[in-house]
């Protein structure tokens, strides 16, 4: 698969370390970034596109629609996109939790006026998401790279594969546009789910930009473990021991367990 | 004039960092409700100057944080051929990084309280507490600070805000700037450039 794509983005590989620079692939390891030169580059127009168009707009959104308002409308896309979840909940064998999405749906369509309120978190019943690609970590299958995608931001290619399988299997949106409607409906629907996730994520991702020396490589960092926060469902992340000790332990003196050096 | 009022605040930081000196807290998760208390008392709602806050928090941070701990982790493999003098470095800057990127935003606070949910043992002698951050309008967002247990009591030595760890996440980015901008020395260059920024915005 890498190799695919390698061929068709030409010098957009990063290459493995050699065995002689142990730090430098155990980085190259843990960063999962082999199309870095390409993604990158991609970053860059993103950031562009940024500045110009869906940051205006999703600040613009941020001032003019009241909070409880933009509540409302995360609300509804998330209740209209119940079926993706569902549908991930089973496949990763999770029947408690869709039967616990199926409930969410039923009260907030119904008691939360179309979706509008989550009355139903409320009740004991809190949102969860579930996609294809979280499915496809439960089966076993590996991020093979990160990858980063103008406006789409950061993702990798199993959750892009993933990401299409919901679109076209599970979006009830997609359904609807299957039966001849109109297109515009599908373009209007990407848009507002846009918006409302930039919308909603640009304080943190500010935050990390001006907390970082390298913008990209936080966020891919934040990116990768917030993912995995959701493959796990939320469980808190176990602690990397190093050379088999706790990281944090009182007297981790890296100078006593010298193995390496780095040039 | 300008002595005087130097003098005050430096008189009034030296109480509070010689009040925080006390011991973090007998369990993990004391010492997150006092940290949180602490902060918000003392800082946030305090009616101080921006520079008064930054220099507060800084005694805060050092009381209830094992910095050392967290710098080696953020280092992680790199610290091991790293010089005593330039860990010392590293560890004065990413100290400055944090309390600057922390402090800087402090303004923004809206009465936003605290809540310890549970805690969980963790790695040698620690723990995770759970907690959520509660704003005026019921939002929350959940926040895990990882603990363990120090001389003092004790001590944080890593926040994770929904599932993102702020170490985890200076690691990587760090091993990246490593790898790719000039090993150890293009690191120092660049931390050192970020918290000339920073510092010299505190005052605008």
């Amino acid at each position: 698969m890498i190799a695919v794509v390698c061929a068709s983005i030409v010098a957009g590989c990063a290459s493995k370390p050699p065995k002689s620079e142990p730090d430098a692939r155990a980085v190259f390891k843990e960063n999962n970034d082999r199309l870095e030169p390409f993604n990158r580059a991609m970053f860059g127009v993103d950031q562009a596109l940024d500045a110009v168009i869906i940051r205006p707009i999703s600040w613009t959104y941020r001032e003019v629609v009241p909070a409880p308002a933009r509540r409302g409308v995360t609300n509804f896309l998330r209740n209209l996109r119940t079926p993706i979840t569902f549908a991930n909940d089973l496949l990763q064998g999770e029947v408690k939790r869709a039967g616990f999405t199926l409930g969410r749906f039923l009260i907030n369509t119904t008691a939360g006026i179309g979706g509008l309120s989550d009355v139903a978190a409320d009740r004991g019943l809190p949102y969860h998401y579930e996609d294809f690609g979280q499915t496809l970590a439960v089966w076993g299958v590996k991020e093979q790279t990160y990858l980063y995608v103008p406006i789409l931001g950061p993702t990798g290619i199993r959750d892009g594969f993933g990401l299409a399988v919901d679109n076209f299997g599970f979006d009830p949106v997609t359904w609807y546009t299957y039966a001849d409607n109109p297109q515009w409906v599908n373009w209007a629907y990407f848009g507002a789910l846009l918006v409302d996730l930039k919308s909603g994520t640009m304080e943190a991702t500010d935050e990390l930009k001006k907390s970082s020396i390298d913008y990209y490589a936080a966020l891919r960092s934040a990116y990768q473990q917030n993912r995995a926060k959701e493959i796990r469902n939320g469980a808190p992340p176990p602690i990397e021991e190093i050379d088999g000790e706790d990281p944090f332990a009182k007297n981790s003196d890296p100078s006593q367990t010298a193995t390496s050096t780095v040039q | 004039m300008i002595h005087r009022r130097s003098a005050i605040g430096t008189a009034a930081a030296a109480l509070f960092v010689g009040r925080a000196m006390a011991q973090t807290g007998d369990t993990p998760t004391v010492a997150i409700q006092k940290f949180a208390a602490a902060g918000i008392t003392d800082i946030l709602s305090a009616k101080i100057t921006q520079r008064e806050k930054t220099t507060r928090f800084r005694g805060l941070f050092k009381t209830f944080f094992d910095i050392p701990a967290i710098g080696r982790f953020v280092l992680g493999r790199f610290a091991r051929a790293t010089s005593a003098d330039d860990m010392a470095k590293f560890q004065a800057l990413f100290e400055d990084v944090v309390v600057y990127t922390w402090t800087r935003r402090f303004g923004e606070y809206d009465g936003q309280t605290l809540s310890v949910r549970d805690s969980v043992p963790d790695g040698d002698e620690g723990a995770i507490v759970n907690s959520a951050i509660v704003g005026k309008d019921g939002q929350s967002l959940a926040v895990a600070w990882r603990t363990r247990k120090r001389a003092t009591g004790h001590q944080i030595v890593d926040v994770i805000i929904e599932g993102v760890s702020m170490a985890i996440t200076y690691r990587n980015e760090y091993a990246t700037v490593i790898q790719q901008n000039g090993g150890m020395s293009g690191l120092l260059a660049q931390l050192k450039k970020q918290v000339d920024e920073l510092a010299a915005k505190l005052d605008s």
